[in-house]
């Protein structure tokens, strides 16, 4: 989103109020080697999934993988929420999900490589408890297997 | 995912929440819902938001950076409800007729791609989609459409009216290459019989107590 002050009083009062988990920490972990020798993975939360997968319904907190080798035709967004302008994604997949771009970071040597699926999980969770606890662990474990070392998580 | 340890680089759109959430490494991007990577078909500039986020996993502990740079956008994205709705007598299956030409175009002109797919309709069947939808509003029996995957029926329908919108708004940037955003937007809602349609669905789900539905599709 835009700046806080670039909203309506309606829009920042339930930003505002939203209730996010709070934490006072962040985990982390560093790299274990430096980026042109990391494989890099790609974790949206734009609700994206293959044609002919489970559509996403709100709420939903479960994933979908994405192969690197699925066509961009194949890919479609059941996230479909009014609170945002659809027509970028329509335009360019790579305005949420920038796969072309990685590749081109992996073709000039900023990254190694890229791994064999990326993920995605639905977007405007109000209590992503599961996520939490479950499939995000999940989803980091088999990327883990997948040899990546490092993801970059977009949001829609 | 961190905590399972898989180092992570979230793009943000709300600071407010990052503030809070506290992710590892996060790059607030000031740009509206729906264009995290800044612009659409700007590889350039989508290279430097990437650069800019893949420059915090050389931080020693956690950040929160901000991107500089603005986009274009709506922040605010213009809603059936602000515009004067369409009160021309047109058949909202006459609309699909009209866009179909423009909206083929745009998928062959997009390598095949499209938003439209969802409800597992194939577009060439929209017609019997909006029948579909009209006896919904209008609370009377319809010949209930192949739904695929077993979803319940408030989320077909939310599926049908996004595919709908995707099918009129692509043949829009076809038609219109120039217009952009809440031009769109607008088009939909004050200019076609489709959008005047959806509102009316929006409506009736929300008569029926399926205010989630309802919400996804127009307000």
């Amino acid at each position: 989103m835009p700046r806080i002050e670039d909203l309506s009083d309606v829009q920042r009062h339930a930003v505002l109020n939203f209730a996010c988990f709070e934490y006072d920490s962040s985990p982390f972990v560093p790299l274990r080697e430096p980026l042109q020798n990391v494989r890099l993975a790609l974790v949206t939360t734009a609700g994206l999934h293959c044609r002919g997968d489970r559509p996403f319904s709100p709420g939903d907190q479960s994933y979908r993988a994405i192969p690197a080798h699925a066509p961009d035709r194949d890919i479609l967004q059941s996230h479909n929420s009014i609170g945002f302008d659809r027509t970028a994604i329509y335009r360019d997949l790579n305005v949420t999900f920038p796969r072309d771009r990685l590749l081109e970071l992996v073709q000039q040597g900023v990254i190694a490589s890229r791994t064999s699926n990326d993920y995605s999980f639905m977007g405007a969770q109000t209590n992503p408890k599961r996520i939490l606890e479950e499939t995000g662990p999940e989803v980091a474990r088999l990327l883990l297997e997948d040899g990546a070392g490092a993801a970059i998580l977009t949001p829609t | 995912m961190e905590t399972a340890g898989l180092p992570t680089c979230s793009l943000v759109l709300l600071k407010e929440h990052a503030q809070r959430t506290k992710p590892p490494r996060a790059l607030f991007v000031p740009f509206p819902y729906g264009y995290a990577l800044g612009r659409p078909n700007d590889p350039e500039f989508q290279h430097r938001v990437l650069r800019a986020a893949l420059q915090l996993f050389s931080a020693p502990g956690p950040t929160l950076a901000e991107f500089s740079g603005a986009v274009d956008g709506p922040v605010q994205l213009v809603q059936a409800s602000a515009v004067e709705p369409f009160s021309i007598e047109r058949d909202p299956a006459d609309d699909l007729t009209a866009m179909r030409g423009y909206y083929e175009r745009w998928v062959e002109g997009h390598g095949g791609r499209t938003a439209v797919g969802n409800s597992g309709i194939p577009q060439r069947r929209f017609r019997g989609l909006v029948r579909f939808l009209e006896a919904y509003v209008a609370g009377t029996p319809a010949d209930d459409p192949e739904i695929p995957h077993d979803i319940p029926v408030p989320l077909f329908i939310r599926f049908a009216a996004d595919d709908l919108k995707a099918f009129m708004l692509e043949g829009r940037m076809e038609q219109r290459p120039q217009d952009h955003g809440n031009a769109l937007h607008d088009w939909l809602w004050s200019e076609t019989a489709i959008g005047r349609l959806l509102a009316q669905v929006a409506r009736r789900l929300k008569q029926d107590g399926e205010e989630k539905a309802a919400f996804g599709i127009a307000r």
